[in-house]
This record gives structure tokens, sequence and C-alpha cells, in this order.
């Protein structure tokens, strides 16, 4: 099934917005996405007419809300293919879902000398967590190298892959290059020698279809508002057994089942690791996100995006002085990260900006891959569902405008 | 269109004013941003009066940060230090004489942000902190 592209772009009324008085043209999703109304009209309907604290109140309304928190628990279950609801443990973000795992799982499992292998497209909130608990633990990080054209080297893997690595964190696609990365073949290595594998999926999930069991990972981390969803949710998914094995993370009501004066017991999953008043609203605004995607189909989301994107690339491309970051059209996702004939991004942003053009300019939360490119700062335009060929067309001109604009400036 | 690529600015940027070192700089300044690669170093010679009597600059980065630099070493020529010190943002962002929007105004304020770097560790002056 092919996306309808105009009724897509009807549903995101933000689309309407004039920017410097040209028609808003938004490629910053991989930083954060758009919301469509049935989102939108689910958080206003939970705060109007069914809202109350969660899991506590006997009366009608907390049942009411209770139900539609819990409902989004589900739907975003299925989404993934997790086995089981308790399975999906409702975090603020992707940023939180991975330093609950390094927090827990990893005070629990990594010691001196043991290894946790990543990858250098990793964005900074898959690193940092980690060298916090390897910085504790005496533990050592090692990093999968890239290669030039931005994909993970492969034929390095096994060599990496010894009795030391106790996890490997690796993403799901990169926010800077777009590759997607064959996490399957991944957690298939990384298993046989005993690993854990988490999967940062908080560009894969927003934009390509995922299931858990398939991909066989133990922790999968995503983020509601890159997927169309708020802010202020994210998910950890983990494999059961694992979960039941970890100690919780903060501690608080909700994560309890008995608390006496020196000492507690907790709560069942997933609410062991919900500690305090979630966010309730946001956790029903990502349930109906999921729905809205699942009623467009992922398969036919990412279908878009890739013809979308190859398009992109051809057009960028062929404008003289453009680097294209990353792997041909076929291996990556939405993401399109690019350097145009020596001008700084920050310039090249603010320029397409008076265009109504919404690009990032910087390192994007990934210092060392930058490193690893030769580069300090890069421009990326990152296109989603709701995203046009046209539009494509649009930055392409924008860019030559701005060469002509600095062109002055020799 | 927005009119911060002024003219001016983008000469600025095209074509530095003292850009370079310095011989023996008295004063060294500098500061650099890894969220975005701007980098500015900044040098200054004082005269026996204790004014600015040469100032040179290198660096790299966007055209607000560069042209801003340029045009910064311009204006504190000849000025005390105790000026030096007590140069306002605002000041800097009006030498510019263009727009700069909020989302700019770190850009353009890196000259700045490396002076009062460098005046914090010029020993003959420990009080001159801006
Ligand atoms: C690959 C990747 N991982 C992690 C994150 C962090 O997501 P969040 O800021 O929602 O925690 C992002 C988003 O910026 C990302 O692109």
């Amino acid at each position: 099934m092919k996306l309808d592209i105009e009724r897509v772009r009807a549903d995101f009324p933000i689309l309407l917005r004039q920017i410097h008085d040209k028609p808003l043209i938004f490629l910053d999703s991989a930083a954060s996405s758009q919301k469509p109304l049935p989102v939108l009209q689910a958080m206003e309907a939970a705060y109007r007419q069914c809202y109350a604290n969660v899991h506590r109140g006997v009366y009608t309304l907390s049942e009411e809300a209770t139900c539609s928190y819990e409902a989004a628990r589900d739907k975003v279950a299925s989404f993934i293919n997790a086995r089981a609801r308790e399975e999906v443990i409702f975090t603020r973000n992707t940023t939180e879902a991975i330093n609950l795992v390094a927090y827990t799982w990893g005070r629990a499992n990594i010691g001196p000398g043991d290894r946790i292998l990543l990858t250098e497209m990793e964005h900074h909130s898959n690193i940092v967590p980690w060298q916090v608990l390897a910085q504790e633990r005496g533990a050592e990080l090692v990093y999968l190298p890239v290669t030039d054209d931005g994909r993970l080297q492969m034929d390095r893997l096994d060599d990496l892959l010894d009795e030391r690595v106790k996890l490997v964190a690796v993403t799901m696609m990169s926010n800077v290059l777009g590759t997607i990365t064959p996490v399957r073949e991944i957690v298939r290595r990384a298993h046989a020698i005993g690993a854990v594998v988490l999967v940062d999926g908080a560009q894969g999930v927003p934009h390509l279809p995922v299931d858990v069991q398939d991909i066989g990972c133990d922790f999968l981390a995503f983020s509601g508002h890159k997927m169309c969803g708020p802010s202020g949710i994210g998910v950890l998914y983990g494999r059961e057994a694992l979960l039941e094995g970890m100690p919780p993370f903060l501690g608080g009501g909700d994560m309890i089942r008995r608390v006496e004066l020196h000492r507690s017991t907790w709560n069942d999953l997933p609410w062991k690791f919900e500690a305090g008043t979630p966010a309730i609203v946001e956790g029903i605004g990502l349930g109906a996100a999921v729905d809205y995607l699942e009623g467009l189909g992922m398969e036919a989301v990412a279908a878009h995006e890739r013809e979308t994107v190859a398009y992109a690339l051809e057009r960028l491309a062929a404008l003289p002085g453009m680097r294209i970051l990353g792997p041909p059209a076929e291996a990556r996702g939405g993401v399109v990260a690019f350097t145009f004939r020596d001008i700084h991004p920050h310039d090249l942003a603010h320029l397409l900006d008076l265009e109504g053009i919404a690009v990032r300019a910087g390192h994007h939360c990934a210092q060392p891959l930058h490193k690893r490119l030769g580069l300090v700062a890069t421009t990326r335009a990152s296109f989603y569902l709701y995203n046009t060929p046209q539009e494509a067309d649009r930055l392409a001109e924008a860019l030559e405008k701005a060469a002509r604009i600095l062109g002055k400036a020799g | 269109m927005d009119d911060l690529y002024r003219e001016h600015i983008l000469d600025h940027y095209a074509h530095p004013r003292n850009r370079g070192r310095l011989e023996a700089p008295d004063i060294i300044a500098d500061a650099d941003d890894p969220s975005c690669g701007d980098q500015v170093h900044i040098e200054i010679a004082l005269d026996p009066e204790g004014r600015i009597a040469q100032v040179a600059f290198e660096g790299e980065g966007c055209i607000v940060s560069m042209a801003s630099a340029s045009i910064f070493t311009e204006h504190i020529k000849g000025k005390s230090l105790e000026e030096l010190a007590s140069l306002t943002e605002e000041e800097v962002l009006a030498m510019l004489d263009a727009p700069v929007g909020s989302n700019r105004r770190r850009c353009a304020l890196t000259p700045l942000t490396a002076l009062r770097a460098g005046l914090r560790t010029y020993p003959k002056n420990p009080s001159s902190d801006g």
C-alpha cells in the first residue's frame, strides 16, 4: 500500500505554517517529528475527559486514565512484536531507557576487565552512559569502526567480539549517516559469544518496521517524540527474563509492592521500573501515534521515505561542491547529512530558514563520528512520512541560492 | 531577506582584518565551541600605557563568528584594559551593525567570549576579570 501523501500532510496541522512568508518545509524529524491530529486529539481528550492519576484511584476517572495509559503499553508491545506487555517499560526517552539499562543491568553485570562494544556511529546517548558505567566498574569500551562511506565494518566484528565482551550496544539507524545497520546479524554473532545486545531504536523504530523477536535483541530503546508522539515519553523494551533479574532503577511510588521502614519489595514488571507518577497523557499520546503509524503501515512509511530520500540524494548530489555523508540510498533511511562548498553549517541552516526550510546544523550529538569523518559539523536534512520530493527540490534550490548570496564572500 | 549577511559582514569574512599572529603578545585569548567548531584565537599587545597597541586573530567558523572577530579587532585597538574588561555583549553586537537574532548571538559573541577568557588569565591584571 502506498502512502496517500496529501492525506498524510493534511493530518499535520503545523505543515500549514509559513516561516518568513514561505511554506514550512520541515526537514528535522530526526531530531523530533511533528504530530498528527489523532495524537493531538487523543491528548486533549485525555485531559478534558478522563484525566486522573493512574494505578491508584478506585473512582471512574482514575480507572479510565489507567485503562488508556495501559492500553498504550499494549499498542507499543504489539507495534514492536514484544512477547508480552511486561516487556515494555515507559521511560522519558531513549536516553533514559539506555541509562536505565546501564544503571541496573550494567552495575549488576559489568565488572573489571569486561568490555562493552559500541560502534563509531553511536549517538552520545548510546556512548556516555557506557562511559560512566565503564569508569565506575573498571570496564573498557571498544568500538566497531565505520567505513569511509558510513557503514559498519562488519568484517571487524568477530575480531572484536571476544569473551570479554558482555554487552553490545548499537544503533539501528545512524542519525547522521542514515545508515541502516545489520542489527539482526550483530545480535546473532554477539549472542554466539554470550553477550547481551541493546539496540538504540531512536531512529529505527519511527522509520522501519521493527520486530524485536525477529531481531532477537535483549533491549530496545526508543523515543515517542521522534515517531509522531509527544515528548516526555519513551520506551525500553527488555526480554522478560533479563528485566526480572535486574534491580530497580529509581525508587519511589508505583515501583514497590510493600514498603517498610528499612526495606521494600518491588512491584511486578513493568511497573518495577516506573517510579512515581508517569507521563500519563504522553503515554496515551504515544499509543495514538502507534495507532496512526500502524494505520498507514510501517512498510508504506519506509517505502515512502526510501523513495523521497533517493530522489533527494540524486538532486543534492548534482550540486557542485556537495559532499553527502553515508551510504547510497538503498542502505539508508531518511537522514541526509552533508557539507556544501565550505559554507559553515550554521550559515547554511540560517539561510535555509529564511526560505522556510528547517534543517539541523552541528554535530548532531555524534562528535566521535564527525571526528572519524574528519569533520566538526554538518548540515542535516531528515525526511519523514510527510515530506515530498518537491520539498527536496526546494531544498536544492535554496542551497543554490545560499551559495549565490555567500558567493560574494569569495 | 534577513540582512544579517550584509555586504560588510561578507566582506569582513572574505577579507578578515588583523588576521595572523603577533611577535610578542601580552594577552592570548581563545574560545572554541565544540558544538559547531567555531574557534577564535586573539592575540593582543599593549603599549606602555596599557592600551591595545596591536591585535591579531586567527580562527575558523561560521561567517558570523569570523566577521565578528574581524570587526572586533578593529574596534578594540587603542582601548585600555579597563575599557576592554567592561565591554558588554550589546556593545559587541552593536559593532557588527547587522541584525543578530537569538539563534546567532553565540556565534557573534565568540570574540568576546575569547577576550573574557584571555583577560581572566592575564597575570598582570587579575582584577580585570570581565
Ligand atoms: C540514534 C539516536 N539515539 C538516541 C537519541 C536520543 O534520543 P532522546 O533525546 O529522545 O533521548 C537520538 C536522538 O536525538 C538518536 O538519533
